[in-house]
């Protein structure tokens, strides 16, 4: 951490914006950036308190603040950011100074470099431009409330371009004395911030599987987009699924460790079907969708994780990205034996009587087959999995204890 | 010259005839804006609502200095016969108005004048594009109008834009969410007569939540209601809530209703608490935007409806019609209309039908030696060895199965619920013993009840009811792919992977496409439910019903009735439109082929032959290689799915946990039905009963407020969802620190983001 030595805080040249605030929706892509913006507004002087995320998705905040501000649009993680503007606008005790809400062309990813592109939704980049109008059409609702909108084009997947982007898009208007190298070094930051919290989701999510080849449990396997963890559009099924005694891992925070990596995908790198261990062109060969390229990849880990004992897909009702990934992501779940249920279609509201059934059904089936299936994957499996112990030790603590406290 | 415009929407037909003579007429062309006569009068008394009801004796003449002078006028109710009101009116219309063939002209708008316009010389016209029309030139200030009719809305803004004004027109007319039918068909069943409904106010009302979406979830919301005792008058307010909600959050498209606003169409006019909630929603919206109103208005009184309100389509076609060359639309006479009614559309009868469910004899016979008579009756050999109990708790009946070891039917009954699920158990447990089986070696339990009743029978399984149909499927079907169980309140559609459920569609809340509607026909025409499969084979032809909503299903078949359709070919219809209603329009599963081949039908309503028949066809044409079995015990695989699962726990060799035949039918209970056991996890506040059932080794809940002592098992029933069978905020306390628990040992990486990742780490400053 170099960085932390060469800062001079006596010549800080940020005392104005120490008061600012800065509100940004926690919608879509904010789910698998956040850290960055945490990291690049920190950087910029904003006092952490005074740097607000609106809150979780709930049909209450889009009757509350976003009724009749409304776009046309069938995707519900699109639509309810009207709800998450308005909370931003009209719902902070403390007025803010700046709502921030960038559109992301590019995701950074661990697959990155590996795929074609890794490209955000186009409705979900544009997101910003459709809600805004709401608040603009008939009047500046943002001007009204002395807010000012900043909403940058920004591609995360190209580190170079991006303190162009955000410094052009907005932020020299927005944050008075804001230079070119500031900006850099926050952008820097920003990245640092990310990584670090990436890193230490996947730390967590291996020591989940670690403890599972212990102890020969199954854990299960969520394969969505990043939004869905939010609770008013992922509707917490899989909290439902937890709370009958299963860990829960995603996808995105896989761990993607060399030595798990090579033991996983070595196989077919060999076999020359791919070139990397996030190379999925075996599958999926139009690998420019970020978010759609982390599913597949996480269905082809599944495959390969003998005590992922189960994969849970979420999509959200009329996804034109997921649509076509439906029965690759199946396919290949299935035919490594591991279990999998999908809940497709998730709107606004929690169709709570239909997922408590689902929940039953699939932990019954869990129940009856996961050791089978642990068993199989196991005896499909290269020998000398990173996962298990090499000594056998007998004495184990319970699984929490063993976690990395949270920082 | 006359010109008459016509409104033949989907509850009323409305009317209006124009003398456009020019002797009559002063020099400015077009109806006048404005006019005292027509004024922006506001609401309108129940009175005048009363008096407009009874309709059409004495038709409103506006006549005096008015350019275009109104001579006659008129609407009323055609109960789904349009075409007969049309020339009713138009007959009235000849011998009151003078209205002439060859001389004056009539111009038609309303969803249902397509087919009749040309029948009588008439032109079309789109009813937005009359509305619109009629509204410029009567309101230049109104910015926003939204008129509501039986089956559809519909809004219009206008936007000035350089010198005139533009419009935005949407509309909505699939669903009856936000439309009149939604107030009227909740009041009917409330029995609220109309009159009475015109006068319910809405300002002061407590309002509840009721589904603005659905007419039919509305109903079932307002019974509910009804139940838990809150005053007719409440939910009328929230009905009128409901659709004030409904068009201000589909229709209004991110655009603000800016003032002046006039509100059009028959609920409008009539139901004055409409009119109250229109005013609160948009005067509230106005202060919340800071609109700017005009100086001194009062915010109401920005919101105006016209006496007028149900004619402004008629008007708008004349105004429309009076632009058009002379020639158009010439008037040709009732004649043609007439015998379309007569005879033209018996004809369209027998060209527009399909064949009927079976096309032959040969048919008939070939349909029969498959599926005929297999439902092989259970083989009630007693038996000396232990045997496995299956029972399935639904809503409305309790049922019980007893398998053999080697997993054969041997017993099966049945018990209507009476609401009490422990005499519903008692019961069953009573003719099991009955029948003889006395050494049982494993309990299993499935349906709703299923969890209630776990710990009191000492169940070793409760099963949840996918997996139950789906093993009892799988277990004489092992190569099954879809199993279709139609029962009588509801419809599940369970797909199979794996020798898993890996994706079902339930449909408990929509009556099209289950049991208890093709029951409720049978009965309308009198015939038993055992013989409505040879009754519907009897059609040789059938109309073609429309898919979808049981309350459109309901109109289409008085529709088709009228056009000559008999009973049986009614029936016949009715059972070939259920596939439909259950695969595609409950089951949202337009591609089949991706499902499967071999589909397993199952439930009671399969027990009926014509349904079957009209599976098996509708299958074949979607799947054409489809593999279609009937369930060999179809009404009772639920419970035979149980007993499955008993078996896998007995053949483990673990020990039954089942209390034993006595201890059942000795179960002592008290219930307690009191303030204390009201449900309050949502607004409905369902009274529950608590039933507290002695059983030895029970833990009882110290915590509750009504505390249960140790050794007593709570039962709780009456409540209208799952939330309910948690007491209150005590038992939720302890479930939830259970899950707590359980959360922390068996992380969640989701948990980890929520928590952490949308805030700058305290310690990272400090770090350095």
């Amino acid at each position: 951490m170099p960085r932390w030595f060469a800062r001079t805080p006596s010549v800080d040249p940020r005392p104005s914006r120490a008061k600012l605030r800065v509100g940004i929706p926690r919608v879509l892509n904010a789910w698998s950036t956040h850290q960055f913006w945490c990291g690049l507004f920190g950087e910029l002087g904003i006092e952490r308190l005074n740097l607000v995320f609106s809150g979780d998705t709930s049909e209450e905040q889009g009757r509350q603040y976003g009724k009749g501000r409304g776009t046309v649009d069938c995707c519900y993680p699109v639509k309810c950011v009207t709800g998450h503007y308005g909370e931003l606008v009209f719902g902070q005790r403390q007025k803010l100074d700046m709502v921030f809400s960038p559109m992301i062309y590019t995701l950074p990813s661990f697959m990155s470099g590996h795929v074609a592109r890794t490209l955000t939704c186009p409705r979900v980049m544009a997101a910003p431009e459709n809600i805004k109008a709401g608040f603009l059409k008939e009047r500046d609702v943002f001007a009204e409330n002395g807010i000012k909108y900043v909403t940058p084009f920004v591609s995360l997947d190209e580190p170079l371009l991006v303190p162009k982007q955000l410094f052009e898009g907005g932020l020299r208007e927005a944050l008075p004395g804001l230079t070119m190298e500031e900006m850099q070094r926050a952008v820097d930051e920003g990245y640092k911030a990310l990584r670090e919290f990436n890193e230490r989701a996947r730390k967590k999510s291996r020591e989940v599987l670690e403890w599972c080849a212990r102890e020969n449990r199954g854990c299960l396997l969520v394969l969505a987009r990043p939004y869905h963890m939010d609770p008013g559009i992922g509707h917490e099924i899989e909290v439902d699924l937890q709370a009958y005694g299963y860990p829960i891992l995603w996808a995105q925070y896989f761990p993607i460790d060399d030595d798990l990596m090579q033991w996983a995908f070595g196989p077919d790198i060999a076999a020359g079907h791919i070139k990397s261990p996030f190379d999925i062109k075996d599958v999926w060969p139009s690998s420019y969708s970020s978010n759609t390229n982390e599913i597949l990849w996480g269905a082809k880990a599944a495959a390969r994780i003998p005590w992922i004992a189960c994969v849970i897909r979420l999509a959200s009702y009329e996804c034109g990205m997921d649509q076509p990934t439906y029965t690759p992501v199946q396919q290949i779940v299935e035919r490594s034996g591991t279990l999998f249920f999908s809940f497709q279609e998730l709107d606004s509201t929690k169709p709570a009587g239909s997922v408590k059934i689902r929940v039953e059904t699939i932990t019954h089936y869990l129940e009856k087959y996961a050791t089978d299936i642990i068993r199989k994957k196991k005896a499909a499996s290269p020998p000398g999995c990173p996962l298990l112990p090499s000594a056998w030790e007998t004495e184990r603590p319970p699984l929490v204890r063993q976690l990395a406290p949270r920082a | 010259m006359k010109i008459v415009g016509v409104d033949v929407g989907s509850t009323t037909v409305k009317a209006v005839v124009v003398d456009c003579d020019p002797h009559d007429r002063s020099s400015e062309r077009g109806l006048r804006p404005r006019s005292e006569s027509w004024g922006e009068a506001g609401r309108s008394t129940p009175q005048a609502c009363d008096d407009r009801r009874k309709g059409g004796e004495a038709p409103l003449r506006v006549t005096g200095e008015a350019p275009l002078r109104v001579i006659w006028q008129d609407y009323q109710r055609h109960n789904t016969k349009q075409a007969e009101k049309v020339v009713e009116f138009l007959g009235r219309m000849e011998a009151e108005a003078g209205v002439t063939a060859g001389k004056d002209r009539v111009f038609f708008t309303g969803s249902g004048a397509g087919f009749i316009a040309p029948l009588v010389g008439g032109k079309l016209i789109q009813e937005v594009v009359a509305v619109a029309a009629c509204v410029e030139k009567q309101h230049p200030d109104v910015r926003f109008v939204s008129e509501i009719g039986g089956e559809d809305m519909k809004t219009i803004f206008f936007t000035a834009s350089g010198g005139g004004r533009s419009k935005q027109v949407y509309m909505q007319s699939a669903c009856s969410g936000g439309t009149g039918t939604f107030v009227e068909k909740t009041a009917r069943k409330l029995q609220v007569a109309s009159e009475r409904l015109a006068e319910l106010p809405y300002d002061g009302m407590t309002l509840h939540k009721v589904s603005s979406k659905c007419g039919i979830f509305a109903e079932t919301d307002a019974n509910t209601l009804v139940k838990t005792g809150v005053p007719v008058e409440e939910i009328i307010a929230s009905l009128f809530e409901a659709v004030v909600y409904q068009n201000l959050a589909t229709l209004t498209k991110g655009n603000t209703p800016m003032p002046e606003v006039l509100l059009l169409g028959g609920p409008n006019l009539f139901f004055a608490g409409l009119q109250q909630a229109w005013r609160h929603h948009l005067s509230k919206m106005w202060a919340q935007r800071k609109v700017a109103l005009p100086e001194g208005r009062d915010p109401e009184s920005l919101i105006v409806v016209p006496k007028e309100a149900l004619y402004y389509a008629c008007l708008g076609c004349i105004e429309i019609g009076g632009e058009e060359a002379e020639d158009v639309a010439l008037y040709t006479g009732r004649e043609k209309l007439q015998w379309w009614i007569d005879e033209g559309q018996h004809q369209e009868k027998a060209k527009s039908g399909a064949r009927g469910l079976i096309a032959s004899i040969a048919d008939l016979t070939k349909f029969s030696c498959e599926f005929g008579a297999k439902g092989a009756a259970p083989s009630a050999t007693r038996s000396a060895t232990s045997v496995l109990l299956g029972c399935d708790f639904g809503s409305t009946t309790a049922k019980a199965v007893v398998l053999s070891q080697e997993k054969e039917l041997l017993f099966s009954c049945y018990a209507l619920s009476k609401g009490n699920p422990i005499e519903d158990a008692q019961s069953l447990f009573r003719q099991v013993r009955e029948a003889g089986f006395t050494d049982i070696g494993g309990l299993a339990l499935t349906g709703y009840g299923k969890d209630l009743l776990r710990d009191v029978l000492g169940a070793d399984v409760a099963v949840v009811e996918t997996v139950a149909h789906a093993t009892a499927s799988l277990h004489y079907i092992p190569d099954a792919d879809v199993i279709c169980d139609v029962g009588g309140t509801d419809v599940k559609i369970m797909i199979l992977r794996q020798g898993t459920v890996s994706d079902f569609r339930l449909n408990s809340q929509c009556s099209s496409g289950n049991g208890a509607f093709l029951q409720g026909v049978a009965e309308r025409y009198n015939v038993p439910l055992e013989q409505y499969a040879d009754r519907a084979f009897q059609a040789k032809a059938m109309p073609s019903l429309a898919m979808g909503c049981g309350v459109f299903l309901q109109s289409d078949i008085v529709n088709q009735q009228r056009k000559g359709w008999s009973a049986e070919e009614i029936m016949a219809a009715l059972a070939a439109v259920l596939p439909v209603n259950v695969w595609i329009y409950a089951g949202q599963l337009n591609n089949l082929r991706a499902v499967g081949r071999k589909f397993v039908l199952q439930g009671g309503t399969h027990r009926n032959m014509a349904v079957v028949k009209a599976q098996v066809d509708f299958l074949r044409s979607k799947v054409p290689d489809a593999d279609v079995v009937v369930h060999p015990y179809s009404g009772e695989a639920g419970a035979i799915g149980a007993a499955l699962c008993a078996a896998d726990v007995y053949a483990k060799g673990l020990e039954t946990k089942f209390r034993g035949f006595d201890t059942i039918a000795a179960l002592t209970y008290t219930s307690t039905t009191s303030a204390e056991t009201v449900c309050k996890w949502c607004p409905i506040n369902c009274t529950r009963t608590f039933i507290d059932v002695q059983l030895p080794g029970a833990k009882g809940r110290a915590w509750s407020k009504l505390p249960l002592a140790a050794g007593y098992e709570r039962v709780i029933s009456g409540n209208s969802c799952p939330k309910g069978l948690v007491e209150d905020v005590n038992e939720m306390r302890v479930v939830k620190a259970k899950l707590e628990e359980t959360k922390r040992d068996y992380p969640n990486v989701a948990e980890m983001v929520r928590a952490d990742a949308f805030r700058r780490p305290k310690a990272v400053a400090s770090q350095a």
